[in-house]
């Protein structure tokens, strides 16, 4: 997990001029740590609790520590995580100027990224999302495309700081209200466990939690920023930035806000349930009107949002279990969207959908690439989203949200098909117009990366219970903290048995 | 037994994953293993009704607690029947693709397709739970959209299959919603743990929603009014798919899946909206038949016609009796056999149709053809086999199931019964309008005059059809109700004598000048068409201008420029505090260390 980190180092002392070893040290270690997490997610034991640890001790007064580790939420995650690394690396081949500065930050973000979700210490949980952000901002606006990128690079970065700064005021609350002297995460759970924040605490607490990391996530009505940034960004910055970096708002309400404050999270997760239904709704209309694919598949990727959001906000074990899954399908999905568009977008420099057409047929590769990724976008079984997306509409029917449930299920199945299958419709079927007609198909690298990546999507969705079965247990950890209540009586019938 | 059971569902899974990495490079060897699989499957399926009484077996997919949702197999002797027709009928239809899609450059994705969509359908047809139904019927829905709009080049057909995928995905929608009631009303999905505790008090108003929304799926998939409009559009597939879509498989998912889950639907309120749903949907598609002209359209219009048979009967239910062999209750049982016999020679209709749109060049207009008689006498006689058995000609096998369908309407309501007759009666009609234009008189187009037989390949796949087109009525035969035998004897010989003297030697149709506005009506199918087309324009459409110029100007605009704003007036602001004046900062120096030692001594 800190390969690339090293390897930003070495890029920086290879001159500049070297390009193709640049390129190759990137691939080589991303691919590396793909392999390594591959390893580590089929070594993990499901039942094992916390595993792979490393601590070094930092800040021993403050009880910083560098805590790396991973049980069933995130080894899946890092998983995911250091594939789309991976395919993201392979899919940069569209940076034409400055190479070793876009190399050295890509690999600065891809360390980053990972370290964000490895980190068991909330502290260095925060630092490396912030290592990876700011990588983040100095792509777009350096490497951008379009004559707006320097609009989209200050407006994200004035909308992720801002986000960031509330979760931070809302994480130095809960150090401070927990009366914690460690910064470890599971510490600081058992803390609270034992004595919880006081009620009126937790009230200001969750919502700063909340929407700080909501605002990092694109919650509606602050996600303005994410399609244009995602519109504007290089191939390989908006597939790590959607794919998985994104997931950082959401892994920390799961992972931090619920379990510190799980009264305030009571109250305030039926305000995010309407909030996740306007994202799926809201942002799946304003997908179907876009006629830029980068902004459809931005205000897609938006919109699914709310499926998590809503997973989330059902507060129990299949709404969070169904949240992470389709958080992991998402960013295989979300990576493989801009891949595609990416490598369309190279060809000729447009991404105008009326102007396409016919592509399936010029490109059999990249076409078909898009092809299922659409379909996965819109939900359909076989595919990772699906065994998550439709946990979650059980879950939020449970959980007594079922006006939001049947809306959503409207936006999901009809909304989500209706803009998916425009753009299938313009892009790929139907006549080829002349503007079109020299481009070319993926070359060999890009298509390895899109076929690992649908790969994963359909091996999960054929077998969720690969992810499912740690993700279960460690959220129903979460969930028994919030509502004790739950546990007792499942004790309680278990004894009577 | 299971691990049969199993390769019945998966081998044509296999083969499209195979087809699919690598195997398209070579056409023989894509058509191989697809046709491979699915007789494959056929076989097998033929085992199991020779072996198997019943047989349930299940793996688990996933289970998050509280949730569990498996991939179950359940046989028995609902689904052995549908097995046979699926995989019976999509064997002679991949064999008859053969010559169809001969020198069609994708070839090999063809057959891909048609194995992936054969998959999905053997799903539903195997599904245990409600949870594995509702995946192949997305399945379905999209092979389906891959195969209708597998000449993605074309944009008719391109937005044949939008159009087919949507509707479906609306029916969907109110499928899953009544899979979330009826797994809040009992806790389970499980079609067998549903009919152990089908029996709760008070909860009929809910469970009858629950039947409406599940029908919705049904409305889809087997294009009910008003969810049909994808049906006849999506002809714009190759004939040999819309033959096995829109007449053995795809739209009989429907049917099927009310028969499986009809347990939970019986004796609700549901029951009536679905007879009158389908009823409805039998004469309106009827009507709309009379008026077409594409030789492929009126089959299609013909095919929701039959399928508003099937779902009317199944709405009005009938008594129980075991001497209903299929399914043990009059309606469905009623509604299976049609849904069997009406498999058969529908499908045979198509790849008549097919191999006469092959013959002509790929001309669909009936008008166009005329005199195909002598010229094609293989597809001649088996044309008409399947319209005598469609229109219900007594001793073929569309007799006896429409026979099955009058009695039980008959019983259970009278208008609607009234209204199966005259559909009885403008099947006919249009049938024999249909074969009187196209096959008798004189040609009337180049490309008819020239019409040659169609290759064997094309033509026997039709004459294996046949057989069961006139006896597939025998294995479930009742006794024939005398009013009944009357009322359908009457209407064949009544929708015949009235078409023969119309379109006896006539060159264009004679019905619009005597009808004006109604025929133009039927012709334009009553502008269901143009009524989604607006309902899409102004509210679909002006919802997502809302929502987006909200987003552009609203949500963005305001929020962003407003701190963009605030950030500028409060940057202004700590300027006024920078003066670069070395006694103001040392005053506010003092001042913040005093407010932090207040803070921190208080």
């Amino acid at each position: 997990m800190i390969l690339p980190l090293l390897a930003s180092l070495v890029i920086s002392f290879i001159p500049g001029s070297q390009v193709k070893a640049i390129r190759n040290v990137s691939l080589g270690v991303s691919g590396l740590s793909a392999i390594l997490s591959l390893v580590a997610f089929c070594t993990f034991q499901v039942d094992g609790g916390l595993q792979f640890e490393t601590k070094w001790v930092w800040v021993e007064s403050l009880g910083l520590n560098f805590h790396l580790g991973a049980d069933g939420i995130n080894i899946g995650i890092i998983f995911m995580g250091a594939v789309v690394s991976f395919a993201a690396v392979c899919c940069a081949d569209d940076i034409t100027y400055r190479f070793k500065e876009f190399y050295i930050l890509l690999n600065i973000m891809i360390g980053g990224v990972l370290g964000a979700f490895a980190s068991m210490d909330l502290f260095f949980f925060y630092f490396f999302h912030e290592l990876a952000l700011v990588p983040t901002f100095i792509m777009i606006g350096v490497w951008g495309r379009g004559q707006n990128r320097n609009y989209a690079a200050y407006k994200i970065t004035l909308y992720l700081s801002l986000g960031a700064l509330l979760a931070l005021i809302g994480l130095i609350g809960v150090y401070v209200q927990a009366g914690a002297d460690s910064f470890s995460i599971p510490d600081l759970i058992a803390k609270v466990k034992a004595q919880p924040i006081n009620e009126s605490a937790q009230q200001w607490i969750f919502p700063l939690l909340m929407f700080g990391f909501g605002i990092l996530v694109s919650l509606w009505p602050f996600h303005t920023w994410a399609p244009l940034g995602y519109g504007t960004a290089p191939t390989a910055t908006a597939m790590l930035h959607a794919g998985v970096l994104k997931k950082f708002g959401l892994y920390g309400l799961i992972r931090v806000a619920i379990p510190m404050a799980p009264i305030g999270a009571q109250f305030w997760l039926g305000i995010l349930a309407w909030l996740a239904l306007a994202n799926l709704l809201f942002c799946g209309l304003v997908a179907v009107r876009q006629r830029d694919l980068n902004l459809l598949i931005g205000n897609s990727s938006v919109a699914h949002m709310g499926f998590i959001f809503l997973g989330i906000a059902s507060l129990n074990i299949i709404g969070l279990t169904g949240a992470v899954l389709v958080m992991i399908a998402h960013g295989l999905l979300a990576a493989l969207a801009f891949g595609v568009s990416g490598h369309l977008y190279q060809q000729n420099g447009s991404l105008d959908m009326s102007q396409m057409g016919g592509l399936l047929r010029k490109m059999p590769l990249a076409g078909t690439a898009l092809l299922m990724a659409m379909m996965a976008g819109c939900g359909l079984p076989g595919f990772a989203n699906f065994a998550g997306e439709i946990t979650i509409f059980f879950a939020a029917w449970s959980a007594g949200f079922k006006v939001i449930t049947v809306i959503a299920a409207w936006s999901a199945l009809v909304v989500g098909g209706l803009y998916m299958l425009r753009a299938i419709r313009n892009i790929l079927h139907g006549a080829q117009p002349d503007v079109w007609k020299k481009t070319r198909d993926s070359s060999p690298l890009p298509t390895t990366a899109f076929g690992l990546l649908l790969a994963l999507l359909l091996v999960f969705g054929f077998a969720p219970g690969l992810l499912t079965k740690g993700i279960e247990l460690e959220v129903k950890k979460i969930v028994y903290l919030v509502k004790p209540e739950i546990n007792e009586a499942k004790q309680l019938s278990v004894v009577a048995k | 037994m299971e691990l049969a059971a199993w390769l019945i569902l998966l081998l044509p899974l296999i083969s499209s994953g195979l087809i699919g990495i690598g195997a398209f490079r070579s056409k023989p060897v894509s058509a191989g293993f697809s046709i491979g699989a699915v007789t494959g499957s056929f076989l097998l399926s033929l085992v199991m009704v020779a072996n198997v009484e019943t047989l349930h077996t299940s793996v688990n997919w996933l289970a998050i607690e509280g949730l569990k949702f498996d991939i179950g197999l359940q046989i028995d002797t609902l689904s052995k029947l549908m097995l046979c027709v699926v995989t019976g009928i999509g064997s002679l239809i991949h064999i008859f693709s053969l010559g169809y899609m001969k020198d069609d450059r994708d070839f090999s994705r063809y057959f891909g397709f048609l194995s992936l969509f054969i998959f999905s359908m053997l799903g539903i047809v195997l599904a245990d739970n409600f949870v594995m139904m509702f995946i192949f019927w997305e399945l379905v829905g999209v092979s389906s959209y891959l195969l209708i709009g597998f000449w993605f080049e074309k944009p008719s057909a391109a937005d044949a299959a939008k159009k087919a995928f949507l509707t479906n995905r609306v029916g969907d929608f109110g499928f899953l919603i009544g899979i979330l009631m009826v797994w809040m009303l009992f806790q389970t999905v499980s079609f067998s743990e549903l009919q152990l505790n089908d029996q709760k008090e008070g909860a009929l108003i809910l469970s009858g929603l629950a039947g409406f929304l599940i029908f919705c799926g049904a409305m889809g998939k087997s294009a009910q009014a008003p969810l049909h409009v994808w049906l006849p559009d999506a002809m714009e597939g190759p004939t040999p798919v819309s033959a096995l879509i829109h007449a053995a498989t795809m739209v009989a998912a429907g049917v099927y899946m009310l028969c499986r889950v009809f347990f939970l639907i019986q004796g609700t309120w549901a029951m009536e909206v679905i007879a009158w749903i389908g009823g409805v949907t039998a004469l309106m598609a009827a009507l709309m038949a009379v008026q077409q002209d594409d030789i492929k359209r009126i089959l299609a219009y013909s095919t929701l016609s039959q399928l508003g048979y099937m779902v009317m009967v199944v709405g009005l239910g009938g008594d129980q009796d075991d001497h209903y062999l299929i399914t043990g209750v009059a309606g469905t049982d009623a509604a299976m056999f049609h849904l069997t016999t009406h498999a058969f020679f529908k499908a045979m209709l198509f790849l008549g149709a097919g191999s006469v749109i092959y013959a002509c060049h790929h001309e669909q207009d009936i008008w166009k053809m005329g005199g195909l008689r002598f010229r094609m006498p293989k597809t001649y006689w088996t044309f008409l086999i399947g319209t005598l058995a469609l229109c219900g000609v007594p001793l073929f096998s569309g007799f006896f199931s429409k026979e099955a369908i009058l009695v039980v309407a008959f019983k259970e309501s009278m208008p609607l019964f009234l209204i199966a007759v005259v559909v009885a009666v403008l099947t006919t009609f249009y049938m024999t309008r249909l074969f009187i234009v196209a096959f008798t008189g004189d040609a009337r187009s180049e490309h008819a005059m020239h019409a040659k037989e169609s290759p064997n390949v094309m033509t026997l796949p039709l004459l294996f059809l046949a057989v069961p087109s006139v006896f597939a009525g025998y294995f479930n035969m009742h006794e024939p109700d005398p009013i009944i035998l009357f009322a359908s004897v009457i209407a064949v010989v009544f929708g015949a004598l009235m078409a023969r003297a119309l379109y006896q030697n006539v060159d264009k149709d004679p019905l619009p000048a005597k009808l004006g506005i109604v025929a133009k009506a039927m012709n334009k199918r009553f502008w269901f068409d143009e009524l989604y087309q607006w309902l899409i324009e102004n509210v679909q459409e002006n919802l997502a201008r809302i929502a987006d110029i909200a987003d552009r100007w609203i949500i963005s605009g305001l929020l962003v420029r407003g701190v963009h704003g605030s950030t500028e007036l409060a940057g202004r602001l700590l300027r006024l505090a920078q003066t670069g004046n070395l006694q103001t900062y040392a005053f506010w120096f003092t001042a913040g260390l005093v407010a932090v030692l207040i803070f921190a001594l208080s």
